[in-house]
């Protein structure tokens, strides 16, 4: 599957490609707006959900992936967005569900990327 | 008493010496890349991938249950090994300083762990080595109380699921 790599603050994670619509920089986009920590931002006058993967975690960089998944639609921040890599099914390691400690479970998977792993996020928890 | 006189893996975390029967036992190394995951428990170092597996990692001086008094998980060296155990169907892993083997010791009752700064609900047994105490953990009681089920995950391969695994 091809996955988008990003990083949030130290975190590296992976998104299912194909649920990325765009990825927004706001010092390029004037029809782009998110203020402060609100939970919503607008983008071409149209309001979205903004869904954090690591509430605090985020470092100074500034972009955002919209994110679709049937009539579903959020902005997720990230610091960077890095490459697109295909990534077989066979080299994702499913996570223990008993690791998390609410219902929330942002991450769903583990796969050798490096020398430090990354985690493909869970497009449920978000969307 | 159960765990008897098995060979012990001993091991460091905080203050305390702990060891774990070594038949639980698939693995000590050092301690390889740990990914951190949002929304664990804060126990959970992370996670980090163990021969195409994901290995949970559990760093017991985050766990303030375990000591008393909690203060103790914050002494001893730094955890350079990673312990793989095997629970059940469950591969998890704890982090540990100064791992080492024990063999074949009788352990007496918890209550003659003097000033072991593990709580002794979770200690099944007390060994002796040279003057040191050694807490022999209980494993069930450990794990279930870091919320780790016995038979409650079965590691498969994301293309295993039957659903989309792009989420």
């Amino acid at each position: 599957m091809k996955l988008l790599m990003v990083s949030v603050g130290a975190g590296r994670y992976a998104v299912a490609a194909e649920a990325v619509a765009k990825i927004m920089d706001p010092a390029l986009d004037p029809g782009f707006r998110h203020e402060g920590n609100s939970a919503e931002a607008i983008h071409d006058g149209t309001r979205y959900p903004v869904v954090e993967i690591d509430p605090g975690a985020r470092g100074a960089g500034g972009l955002y992936l919209l994110l679709g998944k049937g009539g579903a639609r959020a902005l997720m921040p990230v610091d960077s967005a890095e490459s697109i890599q295909d990534v077989s099914g066979t080299a994702i390691a499913p996570l223990p569900t008993f690791i998390f400690a609410g219902a929330r479970r942002p991450v769903r998977g583990i796969f050798a990327d490096g020398r430090t792993p990354r985690l493909l996020l869970d497009l449920d928890t978000f969307l | 008493m159960s765990g008897g006189a098995d060979p012990l893996l001993t091991f460091e975390v905080g203050e305390a010496h702990a060891a774990l029967p070594l038949s639980m036992v698939r693995e000590v190394v050092d301690c390889p890349p740990i990914v951190p995951v949002p929304g664990s428990h804060p126990h959970v170092a992370g996670v980090t991938l163990s021969g195409g597996v994901a290995v949970p990692v559990y760093d017991l001086r985050l766990f303030p249950a375990f000591w008393d008094p909690p203060t103790s998980a914050a002494g001893g060296g730094q955890p350079r090994h990673l312990i793989i155990v095997g629970y059940g169907e469950v591969v998890v892993a704890l982090l540990g300083a100064r791992t080492d083997l024990l063999e074949r010791v009788e352990p007496e009752t918890p209550e003659s762990a003097g000033e072991d700064p593990i709580r002794r609900e979770f200690v099944r047994g007390v060994v002796k080595s040279g003057a040191r105490s050694i807490a022999l953990l209980d494993p069930e009681r450990l794990f279930a109380s870091l919320g780790v089920p016995a038979d409650g995950f079965r590691s498969t391969r994301e293309d295993e699921r039957e659903e989309n695994p792009a989420g």
